[in-house]
């Protein structure tokens, strides 16, 4: 692998971390942009109102002077009217602008100065006008031609004119600060952009890669498992031929030693037959008289006989041993048929079949509720069962009538676990795999047997793909667990393994 | 079998002299006094079927009843009970296998290739006698055809 998933991982958060942060600066950029536009923008207007202003102002005095012109030139009543239009406008204009002044601070100094011209001013209108309306043209005219007026004027005209070029250039420079802040903006949209794009390629990189690498281990491990199911299999395919092997073996093994034990067996009994003849002749007192009649004689009533019965016990053990062989190597070769088995059912039947054994010793076999059923091979389940409840009454403990309990529930993986427990003489520690051997007991040997019923159902629950353990306090009781699987038919078709 | 006067041939196809030995006292036991002819392999027995060129014309006009076992040194009675019942001189012949085996599978082929009996040795002596001694009744009620 070029980078370890956690470099990886981390690369992502980080490069997701970087987007983030360049898109919080970025909108913390547009606040303060925005804020300063607003200023900007702000500016603008107001300078905007003050220019306005000035120049309305500026214009209503000139019409009021213009006006004035007129009417003194041709005394005609008609160009008064303008001049009283604007004279009344003046104070509303200049009002106007002195508000504008003073919403927004500064300009006191200049606002005194040009109302005191203004108003100047229009004193000198006003009397000219009066002067005029009295028939005293003449008088007018020659404050007119004094230039007081004109001055007035022209101080009004370079005030306001002053005033107009600062406010001039506060608007540029307003106007100058609005393209700037834009064009920051811009740039920063853009700079922020190209940065965004970089961390989310990133990201984009960091995630491609860590997906990659994780569908590469996935695929590792599918690879490694699919491997390991192969060998799973191959190693079951083994073990299973090793197991038929063992099978067979013991299967020919035990058939053909069959074969000389049953002479064995026979001529003994053929051996047994003849000595009659012989022991009657020995018995004979006729022979009394021979050197070797008291030596015959023993041999014929004691020694032969005593031979052939050892030759016949041991024979006998032989042959169960060899039936025992046969039987479980049998069982191993027993095609096995699935079937919906209830348990519960079985289990009543077991308990019928023991009820006289259960009688006699006045014991109890309790079946505990909702058994299920399975499916399974019932004469496997039936052995299984019956052998280990049979063991449960045969091994009471002395004193104490046997009760066995029988009860089941489901495992966590799918497989049913059945427990049988009794209150028998229990199983010492170093005899609890011993038990399941073929030919060993453990314990008094006080009952007949021969040591195959638990290697029986060791073998018979293997083969329905179970496992047996247990479970034993020496004097207080056993319990065997067997556990099977739920559906035997599904596990055998999985390892392929059902036949016929 | 057929019995006094008549020429009813038993032969005893049986690889353990031993059980070829017990089979033979039981059967006599039983009160068979018919002539006995043991083979302990496969291809003597065979040689005496079906003659030396194997056409079984050997056996022609014989009244012949054969016991068989399926565990020999050199071949298997199957082929042996094969052979019988493809002759035409030797298929009347009444086949009785007497092996140890007892797996079904032999028996049904047994009988499927046209075995007459099919007895599994009994394991404990006692009871192979008692049988053995059982099949002999048997052998004096019982009807063996001529070869052809």
């Amino acid at each position: 692998m070029a980078l370890s998933n956690f470099t990886l991982m981390r690369a992502t958060a980080a490069f997701i971390a970087l987007g983030m942060l360049i898109l919080l600066g970025m909108v913390g950029l547009s606040y303060w942009m925005l804020d300063r536009t607003r200023q900007s923008t702000e500016e603008v207007l107001i300078t905007r109102e003050m220019r306005s202003s000035l120049v309305d102002l500026l214009s209503v005095v000139q019409d009021a002077e213009t006006g004035q012109r007129g009417y003194l030139l041709t005394g005609e009543q008609r160009y008064l009217t303008p001049y009283d239009a604007a004279v009344k406008l003046t104070d509303e204009r200049f009002d106007k602008l002195a508000g504008v002044f003073a919403r927004h601070g500064g300009g006191e100094g200049f606002l005194k100065e040009l109302k005191l011209d203004i108003d100047a001013k229009l004193a000198e209108l006003a009397k000219t006008v009066d002067l005029k309306k009295g028939g005293r043209g003449d008088d007018a005219m020659a404050i007119v031609l004094a230039d007081t007026g004109k001055d007035i004027m022209d101080r009004i005209r370079s005030l306001i004119g002053e005033r107009r070029e600062a406010v001039e250039t506060r608007l540029n420079a307003a106007v100058a600060s609005q393209r700037e802040n834009a064009s920051i903006l811009q740039w920063s949209i853009i700079g922020g952009g190209i940065l965004i794009v970089l961390a989310g390629a990133g990201a984009a990189w960091a995630l491609t890669s860590y997906t990659g690498e994780l569908v590469k281990a996935r695929a590792e491990v599918e690879s490694l498992n699919s491997g390991l199911e192969l060998r799973v299999r191959e190693r079951t395919a083994d073990l299973q031929r090793a197991n038929d092997e063992i099978q067979r073996f013991a299967y020919i093994v035990s058939h053909d030693l069959r074969a000389p034990l049953v002479n064995v067996m026979g001529f003994t009994t053929e051996l047994k037959a003849s000595l009659e003849p012989l022991q009657a002749v020995a018995n004979d007192p006729i022979v009394d008289s021979l050197p070797a009649a008291a030596e015959a004689r023993t041999a014929a009533d004691k020694d032969v006989p005593e031979a052939i019965s050892f030759i016949q016990a041991s024979t006998k053990k032989m042959d169960s041993l060899i039936n025992a062989i046969l039987k479980l190597s049998r069982e191993g070769r027993r095609n096995i048929n699935p079937e919906p088995v209830n348990l519960a059912l079985l289990l009543e039947g077991i308990g019928a079949s023991m009820q006289h054994q259960l009688n006699d010793s006045g014991g109890e076999l309790v079946v505990g509720k909702a058994l299920p059923t399975i499916i399974s091979d019932r004469l496997a389940l039936e052995q299984v069962f019956g052998n280990l409840i049979d063991n449960a009454v045969k091994y009471q403990a002395p004193g104490r009538p046997p009760r066995v309990e029988v009860r089941a529930r489901s495992e966590r993986d799918g497989s049913v676990l059945v427990e049988v427990e009794d209150n028998g003489r229990g199983i010492a520690d170093h005899d609890h795999d011993r038990v399941f051997d073929l030919f060993r007991r453990a314990g008094a040997q006080d009952k007949p047997g021969e040591g195959i019923g638990l290697a029986h159902v060791r073998a018979l629950v293997r083969r329905i793909g179970g496992q047996i353990t247990l479970t034993s306090e020496l004097g207080a009781g056993t319990t065997f667990r067997v556990k099977l699987p739920r559906n035997l038919r599904a596990t055998l078709e999985q390892s392929g393994e059902l036949r016929g | 079998m057929s019995l006094e006067g008549r020429p009813v041939a038993i032969v005893m196809i049986e690889d353990d002299e031993g059980h070829a030995r017990l089979i033979e006292r039981n059967i006599r036991r039983a009160g068979v006094s018919n002539e006995l002819i043991p083979f302990t392999n496969g291809t003597e027995a065979l040689a005496f079927l079906f003659g030396a060129d194997g056409s079984g014309e050997v056996s022609a006009k014989k009244q012949l009843l054969i016991l068989l076992d399926l565990n020999l040194p050199d071949m298997t009675g199957i082929t042996i009970l094969e052979k019988i019942k493809n002759n035409s001189h030797t298929k009347r012949s009444p086949v009785i296998v007497l092996t140890t085996t007892d797996d079904a599978r032999e028996i049904q082929r047994c009988y499927d290739l046209g075995a007459n009996v099919y007895i599994t040795k009994p394991v404990d002596y006692d009871n192979f006698a008692n049988a053995i001694r059982q099949l002999g009744l048997f052998f004096a009620v019982m009807q063996v055809p001529e070869t052809q």
